[in-house]
């Protein structure tokens, strides 16, 4: 209930809670930034506080974010809103640490910048290119943690299969006729049919011994 | 009663056939099927144990693996933190429904006697449908779990669910006669066994689609049964103008020339002066009372024996397979199908001894040799060697000789002493009886299960054969000065006919 719950809300999510992080830093987008270049590379895109928004898909798609220069400590609670953004850079932060799971559900970003002293999170075995340029580290092309060579493939449950949840990051969802809590479920009840069949069997059997038993009975 | 002698049923066996009409026949069906389903919806959820289980808890991994993800999916439910302890409540869960059950038993079968069978059953049947859709498929649609609010509904549902029994063997006791009754009621006492498998096959084929729609599927027949016996079932044979059976048709056994004297069956004592409401005519009986019907011969002693035979039995049903895949290490799919030639024995060992006991027309002597059998049965078992198709074989004797009397005291006997001579012109007191035997039953049964489980502990499987031995034993000791009068009488009626000829 819970996840549908959310897939319900995503779309509301992308435009109203993507906004408020658009929004938590004062300054405009940078102009030569990551995210401004990528931005300007993409034809349809629109520029919004800190964010680069795709125009004209529905429901509109957050692409990039850019939170440099922001006096950031932590990672702002409205960061998870950001998950759909292909590129985001959090360079010149005072941040400390990038805690487990905070780029949870980043799965198309393929470009991130962070302040030098933070690796990339997940390691660098998450990307395909990790470079440094001055205070800045460029993390590059997410890899599939799924299916990385050196480690054994990820146990998931029966009915579950691996994928990628961002960068070092994976997740176990149903196989395809499989659903609901931890995929126990598989494919649709036939409600109508059962009812159907169950319906019209009650109605002819409770007729069929009306009309033969107790249409004669007397009261007891 | 009296009716003219013309209407009177014939005895034995050629009453059986020559009476039998269309009636009869949906009577049978209709009341074995009205069982069945209620014992489909126990199964039902034995069978769903395991996906509830899983439903409860979160997903358990080692403490080195990180946490499943998304959270949602795999680990949003913490009504129980792990397998182990779900289990342990779905076990809290039987015993709560067999002590309600046995509760419920002695009231209903008071109820049935006093209100319309009819109505008590349908509404039993339809009301205890609604619980179990309460149970298992609505918390889950609203993602509702609670382990008190599961407590509650299976309290209410054990009550529910003993209407059934008292009245559907009521309904079979008015409308076949003691003649043919151990041969009519061993066939019909399949009934549970029938249930069992009907259970199993529809939660089997549903099960995938998630364990509410297992529980959906049979709350759903089981109400749709309860429609279908409230349009349809005849209580007794004068609904519909078929003349009444007598209090076991003594009279009529005494207008066949060839029988003299095979009258009062189960009530040559000399408490003869304590007949209940003998004067009482009225053309609506009136119902027999809790403690008349605790008084009327047998009733207790049967009772009694039937709660240290349905302790076994119902330890069999229950513990067979975990016995078979704990002791042999077979797989808990093949142990449960091989637990199913116990159920076949039953069947089998509950016909042919009603058979037996209807041409010897007493019960007694039949249920002690078999429980005789039975010891020596439970014996060999204990001792069964590891190999399946000797296993089988052995708990399919086994079945006959427990199954069978266990059956036939349940149902026939129940029937017998309901309808005894005693009960004349209050013959109300077949639903009463019947909800007493079969609830002491149960209490001992309920209680078994706890000791059964205590014995294989902290003893080890032999002593809980020992113990099942001994629960046998007593079973023979209760029964036992039932065994007495009823060969006194045999003799008696020996003499008699020696003396006729």
């Amino acid at each position: 209930m819970g996840a549908f719950l959310i897939i319900l809300l995503l779309p509301l999510a992308c435009t109203v809670g993507g906004a408020a992080v658009c929004r938590s830093c004062p300054e405009p987008l940078r102009n030569g930034s990551v995210v401004a270049q990528y931005c300007a590379s993409r034809p349809g895109t629109e520029r919004e506080g800190r964010c680069c928004w795709e125009r004209g898909t529905h429901p509109e798609r957050l692409l990039g974010l850019d939170l440099s220069n922001c006096s950031l400590q932590n990672l702002p609670p409205g960061l998870a809103e950001a998950f759909s953004v292909a590129v985001l850079d959090l360079t010149e932060n005072p941040l400390m640490t990038l805690p487990n799971g905070s780029f949870l559900g980043f799965t198309l970003l393929q470009l991130l910048a962070v302040p030098l002293p933070l690796g990339c999170p997940g390691g660098n075995n998450a990307w395909e290119k990790v470079t440094t340029s001055g205070s800045t580290q460029l993390c590059q092309g997410q890899r599939n943690s799924c299916n990385s060579s050196g480690e054994p493939a990820w146990p998931c449950p029966e009915n579950a299969a691996c994928a990628p949840d961002g960068p070092g990051l994976v997740q176990c969802l149903c196989n395809s006729p499989f659903h609901g809590y931890k995929c126990l479920r598989e494919g649709a009840f036939p409600g109508l049919l059962f009812c159907g069949v169950l319906g019209a069997t009650t109605l002819s059997l409770a007729f069929l011994l009306w009309g033969t038993q107790r249409r004669k009975a007397k009261a007891p | 009663m009296a009716l003219p002698g013309s209407l009177r049923r014939q005895p034995a066996g050629r009453g059986l056939v020559s009476h039998c009409t269309h009636h009869h026949i949906v009577v049978f069906l209709l009341t074995f099927f009205s069982y069945s389903l209620l014992h489909a919806s126990r199964k039902t959820f034995s069978n769903v144990k395991v996906s509830i289980s899983r439903q409860w808890t979160p997903s358990c991994l080692n403490t080195t693996a990180p946490e499943l993800r998304p959270y949602e999916l795999w680990s949003s439910n913490h009504l129980f933190p792990n397998a182990e302890e779900a289990t342990l409540f779905l076990g809290t869960l039987d015993t709560v429904f067999l002590f309600s059950y046995a509760v419920g038993l002695f009231v209903s079968g008071i109820v049935g006697d006093r209100l319309n069978l009819r109505w008590v059953l349908s509404f039993g049947m339809c009301s205890s449908a609604l619980v179990v859709f309460f149970f298992g498929t609505l918390t889950e649609w609203l993602h509702f779990y609670n382990k008190w609010f599961y407590c509650c509904l299976w309290v209410v549902n054990g009550l529910l669910q003993s209407t059934g029994w008292p009245c559907v063997v009521a309904v079979m006791g008015n409308w076949f006669g003691k003649a043919g009754r151990g041969f009519v009621f061993g066939l019909w006492s399949a009934c549970a066994s029938v249930g069992n498998i009907l259970g199993a096959f529809l939660a089997s084929c549903v099960l995938k689609y998630g364990y509410e729609y297992a529980f959906l599927v049979t709350a759903s027949v089981q109400f749709a049964g309860g429609v279908i016996v409230f349009f349809g079932l005849l209580t007794s044979p004068k609904e519909v103008g078929l003349p009444e059976l007598g209090a076991d048709e003594d009279g009529s056994v005494e207008e066949d020339a060839n029988r003299p004297l095979m009258s009062n069956d189960d009530a040559d004592d000399d408490d003869r002066n304590y007949s209940i409401q003998a004067t009482d005519t009225d053309s609506q009986p009136k119902a027999i009372g809790f403690f008349q019907a605790c008084c009327l011969p047998g009733v207790v002693l049967y009772s009694l024996a039937y709660a240290c035979l349905k302790l076994v039995n119902y330890s069999f049903f229950f513990w067979l397979p975990f016995y078979l895949s704990n002791n042999f290490g077979w797989k808990e799919a093949e142990a449960d199908q091989l637990s199913i030639w116990y159920d076949v024995g039953g069947i089998i060992g509950g016909t042919i001894q009603g058979l037996i006991s209807d041409v010897l027309q007493k019960r007694a002597p039949v249920l002690a040799i078999s429980l005789l059998f039975a010891v020596g049965s439970l014996f060999g078992y204990s001792r069964s060697p590891n190999s399946k198709p000797i296993n089988a074989v052995i708990m399919a004797i086994t079945g006959f000789f427990i199954g069978g009397p266990s059956n036939m005291i349940s149902s026939a006997i129940s029937a017998d002493l309901g309808r005894q001579d005693l009960v004349k012109g209050s013959s109300e007191a077949l639903a009463t009886v019947t909800g007493i035997v079969d609830g002491t039953g149960s209490i001992g049964a309920a209680v078994g299960q706890y000791l059964v489980s205590l014995i294989q502990e902290n003893l080890g499987w032999m002593w809980v054969f020992y113990f099942f031995i001994l629960m046998t034993s007593s079973t023979i000791l209760f029964i036992s000065p039932l065994i007495v009068r009823e060969m006194r009488l045999l003799l008696h009626e020996r003499r008699l006919r020696v003396l006729a000829e």
